[in-house]
């Protein structure tokens, strides 16, 4: 309704003032609160003066509140977006259901995008059933933060595999100092830092065939370590512990490790952000093991927003080649390898160390999870894993209980 | 000419029954609809009927019948706590000569806090790493891990007596200022002591407004969903997931509607069926 009244007044005005001049194009851009978002805004304000024929209006919320915001989108006869963004797990989903535009033809008519400089990894999950539905945003991808300074006291080198991982943080606690800050919590929290377990455990959550592994003795393996690292190296009453609460720990001086998202160590690094005094003493390596697991935003074009051509000039402009340096400079997670490589990104950026660290993990990582019932597995193996580190059952029991119960949802 | 077979006060009915139908019936009914199909918002073009499938599924559907006994144990925990506490502060209120219209304004005041804020309030209080509640306890030596298994579903618990014990107090104290004063003085010229008075006359006149207070409340903690969304999301495990936690996740994050739709029935069937039980109770014993 107001969109409608909005569109009338800004066409009445149009038409005043420029005797009849075509009106402008309303984007509605669905975003999370997230600083990342902080950084696009900015940059279209520059956008909309290069632009004048186009005006971007965003709708930023909390993540929990975006997935049925776009869904019903969706299913109306018009988008009340006409540009969202897609988190990683439901890109098969929205592509499947036909609700997304695809965007092979218009990336191969935008010259000088060089859609090949995005991360392998990163492009792979925009691309279904062999056609690009989304186009990267920012990665979530995950790494160990360490206090470096915690680690040379002790001559400790940061581990690089899961069995040197779990003695080291074992070692470093004591005294009210935790070896590890974790995020044990129900659902997507813990899913997402024990995969990374499973992973350097020789784990995975499907063979190449696409069977349920679940259950395999690599997996009970990771489970196992991973409740005896909680037990030992973790605080006491974390069994609900989410991303603020290890975040909290860490930069309260009180844990020698986390696993958490890259671009955590430039805010932890900031002597204005949480860590205040012990700004520069945290560093990033990537996960033991080598392989993470990846997190990313992709930009995307619902099916029925009528202004379909304005979208894509938006995406393709915020996601190009200089603006994206200029994003990453300004503090937005990097997607592009020509960035990352970018000596003056290093310079005005967080270093030249930061960002190869960064390129290094995005090459080896694999997305959260894929697949039409993507969400669900999350929550049913999040769930379970949970129940596990609860001591409510065995790591055993409760990966043969997730095992079954994704094979029963997709069997379905 | 047409004349209008209904009564006049029948008629004058007809807009609110419209009202409740088109609020009430019609989504109720097109819910009872979508619970019949396989209702999934990413496949609208292939919705099809599965008849009582779900519900079947539902029966046997360890998740669900585990947000059930969670959803029943909370129900039954809350409501028993905050009558037996609301009639102890009714009573207690009830006697108050000095300042009892601010005492009465002071303990309603959970009552006005909305749900989520209330959660997220004692997600905080509660917190190990900031909470005032640990801090303290932590002085006197003892660690209580609210949260933790076993634990959880108790403080959810809590937290919605804090919350509504008040409606209980307003709602007692309502029925006991109605109450008629000659039975209480006739006892009291005949002796009888306290104790018996309260069992024998208070009690039984009481019944009604309790019965009210008992329904009205039941049926609102069945609704109980954002303690658990600001605090637990249903864990640890599963052991503070309820019937509106799982319907909401399963209908607006992973979009499988008709299964929603089906629990939302069943719960509804569980609730109507508690609300005549206890309506029969305690209607016979009062006859």
């Amino acid at each position: 309704m107001t969109r409608i009244s909005r569109g009338v007044v800004a066409g009445l005005a149009a038409a005043l003032l420029a005797g009849g001049a075509a009106m402008a194009v309303e984007l509605d851009v669905i975003m999370e609160e997230v600083p990342d978002y902080d950084v696009v805004a900015r940059l279209t304000e520059r956008f909309e003066a290069e632009h004048p024929d186009i005006r971007v209006r965003f709708d930023a919320m909390p993540y929990d509140a975006m997935r049925d915001k776009i869904l019903t989108s969706f299913l109306a006869p018009e988008a009340s977006y006409d540009v969202i963004i897609v988190d990683n797990p439901w890109m098969v989903e929205f592509a499947r259901a036909g609700y997304l535009e695809p965007l092979d033809a218009r990336i191969a008519a935008t010259e000088g995008y060089d859609y090949g400089d995005f991360v392998g990894p990163l492009r792979a999950i925009g691309e279904v059933d062999g056609r690009i539905w989304g186009v990267p945003y920012y990665n979530y991808a995950l790494g160990l933060i360490v206090r470096q300074d915690v680690f040379d006291r002790a001559g400790l080198a940061v581990p690089t595999d899961l069995e040197d991982y779990v003695a080291t943080v074992r070692r470093l606690t004591g005294d009210g100092f935790y070896g590890a800050a974790m995020q044990p919590q129900r659902g997507y929290k813990i899913f997402e830092e024990w995969k990374n377990w499973l992973y350097a455990a020789g784990g995975d959550l499907f063979d190449d065939e696409g069977r349920v592994i679940l259950d395999s003795p690599e997996a009970i393996r990771a489970l196992e370590l991973y409740i005896e690292t909680h037990r030992e190296a973790a605080p006491p009453n974390s069994l609900n512990w989410g991303f603020d609460e290890a975040l909290r720990l860490m930069a309260a001086g009180k844990a020698a490790t986390m696993l958490s998202y890259n671009w955590m160590l430039p805010t932890l690094n900031n002597p204005e952000g949480p860590a205040g005094a012990l700004a520069g003493r945290f560093q990033l390596y990537e996960v033991p093991g080598g392989k993470a697991v990846l997190g990313a935003w992709h930009w995307a074009i619902p099916h029925n927003t009528p202004h379909k051509d304005a979208a894509w000039t938006f995406v393709s402009w915020i996601t190009s080649k200089a603006v994206d340096k200029e994003r990453v400079i300004m503090g937005g997670a990097p997607v592009r390898v020509s960035v990352m490589t970018d000596p003056e990104v290093w310079e005005k950026g967080y270093g030249e160390r930061y960002y190869r660290t960064v390129l290094a993990i995005l090459e080896d990582a694999e997305p959260l999870a894929v697949g039409e019932r993507a969400e669900e597995i999350i929550e049913i193996v999040g769930t379970e894993l949970n129940a596990a580190v609860a001591g409510e059952k065995s790591a055993e029991q409760a990966l043969r209980d997730a095992a079954d119960r994704v094979r029963r949802l997709l069997g379905r | 000419m047409w004349r209008p077979r209904l009564p006049l006060r029948h008629r004058m009915l007809l807009p609110l029954v419209g009202l409740l139908a088109a609020v009430l019936a019609w989504p109720a009914l097109f819910a009872l609809w979508v619970s019949l199909h396989d209702y999934r918002l990413t496949r609208l073009r292939d919705v099809r009927f599965v008849g009582l499938d779900h519900y079947r599924a539902l029966l046997f559907d360890p998740v669900f019948l585990n947000a059930m006994a969670n959803t029943l144990h909370f129900v039954l925990a809350a409501v028993a706590l905050e009558l037996l506490l609301g009639l102890g502060l009714a009573l207690a209120l009830h006697r108050l000569r000095t300042g009892r219209h601010l005492a009465r304004a002071l303990v309603l005041v959970p009552m006005f806090v909305t749900p989520i804020a209330v959660g997220l309030m004692f997600r905080f209080l509660l917190n190990p790493q900031l909470g005032v509640v640990p801090y303290l306890l932590g002085r006197l030596g003892i660690t209580v891990d609210w949260f933790g298994p076993g634990l959880a579903l108790w403080s959810l618990i809590l937290i919605d007596v804090w919350q509504w014990t008040p409606f209980m107090v307003l709602m007692l104290l309502a029925g006991l200022e109605a109450l008629p004063r000659a039975p209480f003085e006739a006892a009291r010229v005949d002796g009888a002591s306290p104790w018996r008075i309260f069992t024998r006359i208070t009690l039984p006149l009481l019944r009604p407004v309790v019965l009210v207070a008992l329904v009205i409340r039941g049926l609102d903690a069945f609704k109980v969903f954002e303690y658990v969304y600001a605090i637990t999301r249903g864990g640890p495990g599963d052991s503070t997931e309820t019937v509106q936690f799982l319907i909401y996740k399963v209908g607006f994050r992973f979009f499988r509607m008709g299964e929603a739709s089906a629990m939302a029935w069943l719960l509804l069937l569980v609730t109507l069926a508690l609300t005549v039980l206890l309506w029969h109770l305690l209607r016979r014993r009062e006859a």
